[in-house]
């Protein structure tokens, strides 16, 4: 059978590669996301001291170590037995959201804006960040400064912008200064400015993106994100909640090691990312997506003035949630919004100066459980100690890999969309490469090079003969 | 007034040898006190907007090639060839092309390179023999480069 490579996928943090499988008549009858790289943190963090793991995790990749620094220290928490101080929370709160900030600005300014503003059928030469840059120079400008904020806001808090430190077992090592919170808060209203203006152009273009929205991993599915009393969107406190595509809770209050009864891991002969499933009803009917999407079907409000006024205007997209996953980008500008403004909230609350920013204790559990919303989606580290407090086994689940059954799927819906194998187009691949891109998916453990490797497509007919090849 | 030298340090300091740049941003901040530095893991856009309120950017790097221990320098002019992605692996040049498209400036730049011979994870956190000795030729270099470079 004929098959189609994209190795690797651009613009994505990672690396990975698309097969496409045709037929004799070139129509496509199956396609798989494979990711080539290896991560082997879980293994290696066996025999550690448990209170090193924060610091550890937060290694494990050059985008998101905050998401893994927090969600350790969570399960840090959790082994402990401590309540945090309530400042530390609100701290720790704070970096999440710069966080999310600061991915989402990367995700949507600099990886999928080439697509958006030049279009999915333009040259790939010029379809980048750069082309953006000479085209569309304000809003290079905007995307810059608003991850800018972000990374400031970390490198602020954390002390550097790719792994900081500051989050501890127990709370955050040492309090905010008066000068830290004024700076960040002089810095908030450009940063809504901009994302404001990016959403405002953003729900401008989607009449021109039809044909993604209905084809980008456009299909029912269950979602998986963290709720509360409330209903309000939650990024660092609650439980774990599953809804069906018609906004029903399929299941609630998950906490602690409860995960394990409610997703499954399953292992793949032909990648190195796991694929979770819902486990009462198995791989086969148990896909589930994580991430802005899924958050915001979650939530039925989002907290702050302005992000409200949005996600109302998003919901208006479908009738119950949104299905297709092209919206993946409009909800993390969403996100951003919300994450701004609740970020300003926080540094106005006078107890956000307190002293009291870390608890101590030693370990009161021999289990220990952390979750999150990282902005790619749910994170969860699970961690067991001996007695001498040191790891015997780590467990972590990471948004793609939950994402992982649903990119498939939508790399395969969009495959037998836009794919005709006879003659390879680089638009039609480049939607491919775009619906995997749509869900952000972060495949690291270290450091990579993303769109530095050459992309080579071969279509090789069923005697082996290579029928069509480009490259780039 | 416009600041008028910016040092940019960059590397892994768990790598290594590739943590050269990041240790002569540590040291050059105590022999120039007024120089504004930056200390960074890799280049990324971001620094674009800081480098345009410059008027000279000196680039601080760690290299596998060329005679161990040995410092070269190199004249940098925008170059916006390697600049596809700007997410990963950015070469200085490309920043100072981003710079010059955004900011419709680029200050003058240059390269400093120092040769290393060990780039694997060490526990110790040092630099080999080599790299250090391409460190004390930096720190000696940099504060005199800095005075031929006459403000425009």
């Amino acid at each position: 059978m004929p098959t189609i490579t994209i190795d690797p996928i651009t613009r994505i943090e990672g690396h990975s590669k698309v097969t496409i499988q045709l037929d004799e008549n070139g129509e496509v009858q199956g396609a798989r996301f494979h990711v080539t790289q290896v991560r082997g943190f879980e293994k290696l963090c066996e025999g550690r001291p448990f209170t090193e793991m924060p610091a550890l995790m937060a290694r494990i990749c050059g985008i998101c170590p905050t998401s893994h620094l927090l969600a350790s220290s969570k399960a840090c928490d959790d082994i402990m037995a401590v309540r945090i101080p309530e400042t530390a929370e609100k701290l720790r709160r704070i970096m999440n959201l710069a966080q999310i900030t600061q991915s989402h600005a990367l995700s949507f300014f600099y990886l999928s804006a080439p697509d958006f503003l030049l279009g999915m059928d333009a040259d790939p030469e010029e379809r980048n960040i750069m082309g953006v840059v000479r085209k569309f120079p304000q809003m290079a400008r905007d995307g810059i400064k608003l991850r800018q904020f972000g990374q400031r806001v970390l490198e602020m808090l954390g002390g550097k912008r790719i792994h900081p430190g500051w989050i501890v077992p127990g709370g955050v090592s040492h309090p905010l200064q008066a000068d830290q919170r004024d700076a960040i808060l002089a810095e908030i209203p450009e940063a809504i400015r901009i994302t404001r203006s990016a959403l405002q152009w953003f729900k401008g273009q989607i009449e021109n993106f039809r044909a993604e929205v209905r084809s980008f991993a456009n299909f029912p599915s269950m979602f998986l994100a963290m709720a509360n009393d409330t209903n309000e969107f939650s990024a660092y406190n609650g439980w774990l909640r599953f809804i069906d595509s018609n906004l029903n809770i399929v299941a609630d209050h998950i906490t602690g090691t409860d995960y394990l009864n409610y997703i499954g891991e399953s292992c793949n002969d032909d990648s190195y990312l796991k694929s979770t499933y819902y486990k009462p009803l198995g791989i086969a009917e148990g896909m589930y997506r994580v991430g802005p999407l899924a958050r915001l079907n979650m939530c039925q409000s989002a907290g702050t003035t302005l992000a409200d006024e949005e996600l109302a205007e998003f919901r208006e997209l479908e009738r119950h949630s949104v299905l297709s996953s092209f919206y993946y980008h409009y909800a993390r500008l969403v996100e951003i919004l919300f994450s701004v403004e609740r970020m300003q909230t926080l540094l106005n609350d006078p107890e956000i100066l307190g002293k009291n920013v870390r608890a101590h204790a030693s370990p009161n559990n021999f289990e220990g459980v952390g979750y999150l919303e990282a902005p790619r989606g749910t994170l969860i580290h699970h961690y067991k100690i001996d007695q001498n407090g040191l790891i015997e086994s780590a467990n972590m689940v990471i948004a793609t890999g939950h994402n992982n059954l649903a990119i498939n799927h939508g790399v395969f819906q969009v495959a037998r969309q836009f794919v005709k194998g006879n003659k390879l187009e680089q638009g039609m691949l480049n939607r491919v490469e775009a619906v995997v891109r749509a869900f952000d998916p972060c495949l690291s453990c270290s450091t990579h090079a993303a769109g530095e490797m050459a992309l080579d497509i071969q279509l090789i007919s069923s005697d082996g003969e290579v029928v069509d090849r480009m490259r780039r | 007034m416009v600041p008028r030298t910016l040092l940019i340090g960059y590397g892994n300091t768990l790598r290594g040898d590739d943590a050269l740049g990041p240790m002569a941003i540590d040291r050059l901040r105590t022999l120039l006190p007024d120089v504004e530095c930056v200390s960074c893991h890799q280049l990324g856009p971001e620094l674009a907007g800081q480098m345009a309120a410059f008027q000279f950017v000196l680039f601080i790097d760690a290299s596998c090639e060329g005679e161990p221990g040995t410092v070269s320098l190199q004249p940098l002019s925008p170059d916006g060839s390697h600049a596809a992605s700007l997410t990963h692996h950015v070469h200085p040049a490309a920043l100072l092309e981003l710079t010059q498209t955004l900011y419709d400036r680029a200050p003058r730049a240059m390269l400093v390179t120092g040769v290393g011979t060990s780039f694997d994870m060490h526990e110790d956190e040092k630099l080999s023999e080599a790299a250090n000795r391409a460190l004390g030729e930096i720190c000696r270099l940099v504060p005199g480069l800095l005075q031929s470079f006459p403000a425009r």
